[in-house]
């Protein structure tokens, strides 16, 4: 299953799009939007930070629901069958697929810290960057389940669209774009209760020298579940003809 | 129901699992039957050839066989077992006919991946000069071209160094040249003791590069036996002559005719009794511009599965009737 991972893994990371999109874009998100329009003297530290967590996770969650375009392309492709033909078991081809995901996030979250504590100043002790990498990190389980299960019930085609779109709404409904204080009332609470605001929450609690909320966790251990069986339905329908 | 012919099918042993068991197997896609009461079993070591035309269900016999379909009943068997269990053990290998090679990996880097999910695969330098990839290894798979990425397919079925080997229309892409070489590659795997099937609409590949050739029409074995045996099957004999303007009515009902065709001034009879149509033909006086030649297995193949499918109004009519009533 090694194998597996570090061959997706390549393929991943020679993929001009997510090399382009999904590193590049969150980065080039934040350095605009936090030395852009900020008014004479820059923007403000918190902002730095804020922005710095809500476009490290804009990435992490692009990245994460991508992985489930790529198994959408594997499928048309037919590699899917042909990888079914192989010992390889399909229990280990799934869970090689979340891993692989879960791999691919971490270029996108190093490169937006990077650039937050390179060249926007942004200085926090270790400890806190240590945790702020790890909760972003863990935090994308479910992205990538949402990801893999629009890629195993939808045609190639549509996972690009359909993918895009819930990573697209996810994130600027979470206010990792724009701060959700910026909505007006009703879309804040609504905000509050979406995976995209809950994820970025981990981080930006760490940010703050705390450790993350009950709620926070707990709502987004209830999108990790049900994404998960809504992966797991797919796979199974999908299983008849792939 | 099933017509068994040729020395191969008789020298199959009884005892022993077979490399691949279908037992009254059917498929069905909603009110369509693509397999409709299988029965096939191929020994261990033998080079099976799968003919039919598009829709006879090949594909859909080769999907069951890997274990990639349920049949809708009856049971598959591979080495004795379910496929899953022969596919999980490493046993098998196959080219599907859908499958394209993935992009962004080099040639080596796919073959070698595969290679490691197998127990005892082979060496993967070797599975890429076999399949005639040597000079590429280090190319992406998304530049190669159509023929180039079809001998990636084949160097995937390779890889695992399998038992039995399955390949889907194996030559579809290939050009003249390249298809030679592909042949020559499969010989080479099989001669070292492994099972191969491999499904084709070629009559020609089938019968130069199988021991034994399995047709399939409308999702079931219409003949099973080497190519020769298949030729005698469809009567054997082409006899054609100049009529000179004698009358063409006595012409059905010689010895051993079982077809008729007048094309302009010339008579072309389909016999199983070559010699015997020829003496008859002699004692009418028709020897004139007289052809015997053998059946095409081309002929043998229309006659073996138009009984269905084939629009009818051919002089041929006859021969295919009478086939469809011999396979009925």
């Amino acid at each position: 299953m090694l194998d597996y991972i570090r061959l997706e893994v390549r393929r991943t990371l020679r993929d001009k799009g997510f090399v382009i999109f999904g590193i590049g874009m969150p980065v080039l998100m934040y350095v605009l939007m936090t030395n852009i329009g900020a008014g004479p003297g820059g923007a403000g530290m918190e902002w730095k930070i804020t922005s710095m967590v809500g476009m490290a996770a804009y990435g992490a969650l692009g990245a994460a629901v991508g992985t489930g375009t790529g198994v959408a392309e594997d499928k048309h492709l037919g590699w899917l069958r042909q990888l079914r033909i192989t010992p390889l078991s399909p229990i280990r081809v799934v869970v090689g697929r979340g891993l692989t995901g879960s791999v691919t996030v971490l270029p996108a979250i190093a490169a937006v810290l990077l650039v937050g504590a390179l060249v926007n100043g942004v200085r926090m002790p270790a400890w806190q960057w240590a945790a702020l990498v790890g909760l972003l990190w863990v935090g994308t389980a479910p992205f990538t389940l949402l990801g893999l299960g629009n890629g195993y019930r939808l045609s190639s085609q549509s996972t690009g669209v359909v993918n895009t779109g819930c990573m697209l709404l996810l994130s600027i409904l979470g206010g990792l774009w724009f701060p959700a204080e910026l909505f007006p009332g009703w879309l804040r609470s609504l905000s509050s209760w979406t995976p995209g605001n809950r994820f970025a929450e981990l981080g930006r609690s760490v940010t703050q020298g705390g450790a993350p909320g009950l709620g926070t966790v707990a709502v987004l251990a209830a999108w990790l579940a049900l994404f998960g069986g809504y992966a797991v339905y797919a796979y199974r329908r999908a299983a008849r003809t792939v | 129901m099933t017509l068994t012919t040729g020395p191969v099918s008789a020298a199959r042993k009884a005892d022993g699992a077979a490399a691949v068991g279908f037992s009254g197997v059917t498929r069905s896609y909603g009110a369509v039957r693509a397999v409709d009461g299988l029965d096939l079993e191929i020994a261990a070591g033998e080079t099976v050839a799968l003919l039919g035309r598009n829709g006879a269900g090949k594909s859909t016999t080769i999907n069951m066989l890997l274990g990639l379909l349920p049949p809708s009943s009856g049971t598959v068997r591979l080495f004795g077992g379910a496929p899953e269990a022969a596919v999980q053990a490493g046993k098998v290998g196959a080219m599907l006919q859908d499958g394209k090679p993935i992009p962004r990996v080099t040639v080596r880097e796919l073959i070698s991946f595969v290679a490691a999910t197998y127990p005892h695969p082979m060496d993967v330098t070797e599975a890429l000069e076999l399949a005639g990839l040597g000079e590429f290894g280090g190319r992406r798979v998304d530049r190669l071209s159509g023929g180039q990425a079809q001998r990636v397919r084949f160097a995937v079925a390779l890889a695992g160094n399998p038992e039995l080997l399955v390949l889907d229309e194996p030559t579809a892409a290939l050009d003249v040249e390249a298809r030679r070489a592909f042949w020559r590659s499969m010989r080479a795997y099989a001669r070292r003791g492994n099972t191969i099937l491999f499904s084709t609409h070629y009559l020609e590949e089938a019968d130069e590069h199988a021991d034994r050739i399995v047709v399939i029409d409308g999702g079931r074995v219409v003949a099973d036996g080497s190519g020769e045996a298949i030729k005698r099957r469809a009567g054997g004999a082409l006899v054609s002559f100049d009529l000179a303007g004698a009358a063409s009515e006595p012409l059905p009902g010689l010895p051993g005719v079982s077809a008729v065709e007048i094309r302009g001034d010339r008579a072309l009879l389909r016999t199983a009794d070559s010699d015997a149509t020829v003496v008859a033909l002699a004692e009418l006086g028709l020897v004139r511009g007289l052809q015997v030649a053998p059946a095409s297995l081309e002929d043998a193949f229309l006659a073996l599965t138009s009984a269905r499918t084939a629009p009818h109004g051919t002089a041929f009519d006859a021969a295919d009737a009478l086939s469809a009533k011999e396979i009925a």
